[in-house]
């Protein structure tokens, strides 16, 4: 979204406040009990997710591999990498780092630089949005490139942020 | 001569195996990886037709004559025989095996974000390719024990019994064959390219299907 600068910040101001101030009135009804997962659950629960992100990508390069890439497939493991990648962001909460008392790769880092962290997850979540659709498109040779980037990723952000790569 | 090769390229492969997945180069690691798996197929087809020492029937004995042989270690001067001893043909048969299932693991082994893979990982789950890996990994930290227990023990022959292991590994000349001990063994060149070829064949077939 862009901005116009004939618009006056007070204007501005005015305009946007509602928008965010409702949201935020809103929030604590709503989406409270699953804004901060408690450490070891979001640690439980992320751990799965990413579980479940690599078999889907294994699956999607599987089919990419064979001679004979079956469209469903690559449609559903993408599918399931971009909506679970949208969840990962979030449980992430405070202390659940390596002092969290439970196994994890989670490198404090994750903590201290979390704008840098934030926006390999926002990348994480655009590139296997794109790929959704690039699948959905059916050439075999952007799969393979998007499956690449997208993939990139999650690498490029495991060597900032993971411990044991 | 092929045994010599053998040895110097497979320390080469593992330096390069270890520095392109610290690096995470996985294209040239799965390079490397068949380059030694075509070794090891040529390895252990070598050790059923190649030259005299380099047979498994000739250096694969008892544990008991192992022992007994670590006891004759004591008594001086060191008198060095012909191929490999019986510890150390333990040696080569644990590192051979442990070289094999490293390989192998390497075949089914899926990394983390499941994009890079070994050739043959589309058999195996996510979860097992997974398993794969960390196998893969610890295989690599035991090869890398028995590979100190090599070093130290070609160090001893050197320093305490004053033979030298590493020159004639290197230029395949020995004392014992200069004495006339023993006859030079020599393996038949046409035998040595046919392993080459079945090596070839077989590597070729697991990583580039």
């Amino acid at each position: 979204m862009t901005i116009s600068p004939s618009f006056r910040l007070p204007t501005l101001a005015l305009l946007g406040l509602p928008l965010i101030i409702l949201p935020m009135l809103a929030q604590p009804l709503t989406a409270a009990p699953s804004a901060a997962p408690a450490p070891k659950a979001a640690i439980a629960a992320r751990q799965a997710g990413y579980k479940k992100m690599g078999a889907a990508m294994k699956a999607l390069n599987d089919q990419l591999k064979s001679g004979v890439p079956v469209k469903a497939t690559m449609v559903a493991a993408a599918q399931t990498i971009a909506a679970t990648a949208r969840e990962q962001s979030r449980l992430f909460p405070a202390g659940s780092g390596p002092t969290a008392g439970v196994s994890t790769d989670a490198l404090p880092n994750i903590w201290t630089d979390r704008a840098t962290f934030d926006g390999q997850m926002a990348k994480l979540i655009a590139e296997s949005g794109k790929l959704v659709g690039v699948v959905n498109g059916g050439n075999v040779d952007a799969i393979r490139a998007q499956a690449k980037a997208t993939g990139g990723t999650c690498a490029g952000c495991h060597r900032q942020f993971r411990a044991d790569n | 001569m092929y045994i010599r090769l053998f040895h110097w390229l497979l320390v080469a492969l593992l330096a390069f195996s270890w520095w392109s997945g610290e690096q995470h180069e996985m294209e040239w690691h799965r390079l490397s990886g068949y380059a030694i798996l075509f070794l090891l197929i040529f390895r252990i087809y070598w050790g059923f037709v190649g030259s005299s020492t380099a047979r498994f029937s000739q250096f694969v004995r008892s544990p008991r004559s192992a022992f007994t042989y670590l006891q004759t270690l004591r008594t001086r001067p060191y008198r060095a025989t012909a191929g490999h001893n019986p510890v150390g043909g333990w040696s080569v048969l644990l590192m051979i095996v442990s070289l094999i299932a490293m390989v192998t693991a390497g075949l089914f082994a899926v990394d983390v974000d499941g994009l890079e893979s070994g050739p043959l990982a589309d058999y195996v789950s996510f979860d097992q390719g997974r398993l794969a890996a960390d196998l893969h990994g610890l295989l690599f930290n035991l090869l890398l024990t028995l590979v100190a227990l090599h070093i130290a023990a070609i160090l001893y022959y050197l320093l305490r019994l004053r033979h030298n292991l590493i020159g004639p590994m290197i230029h395949g000349r020995s004392t014992i064959y200069m004495e006339g001990a023993a006859d030079l063994p020599v393996g038949s060149p046409w035998k040595a390219l046919v392993g080459l070829l079945i090596a070839a064949a077989c590597t070729w077939a697991i990583g580039f299907r």
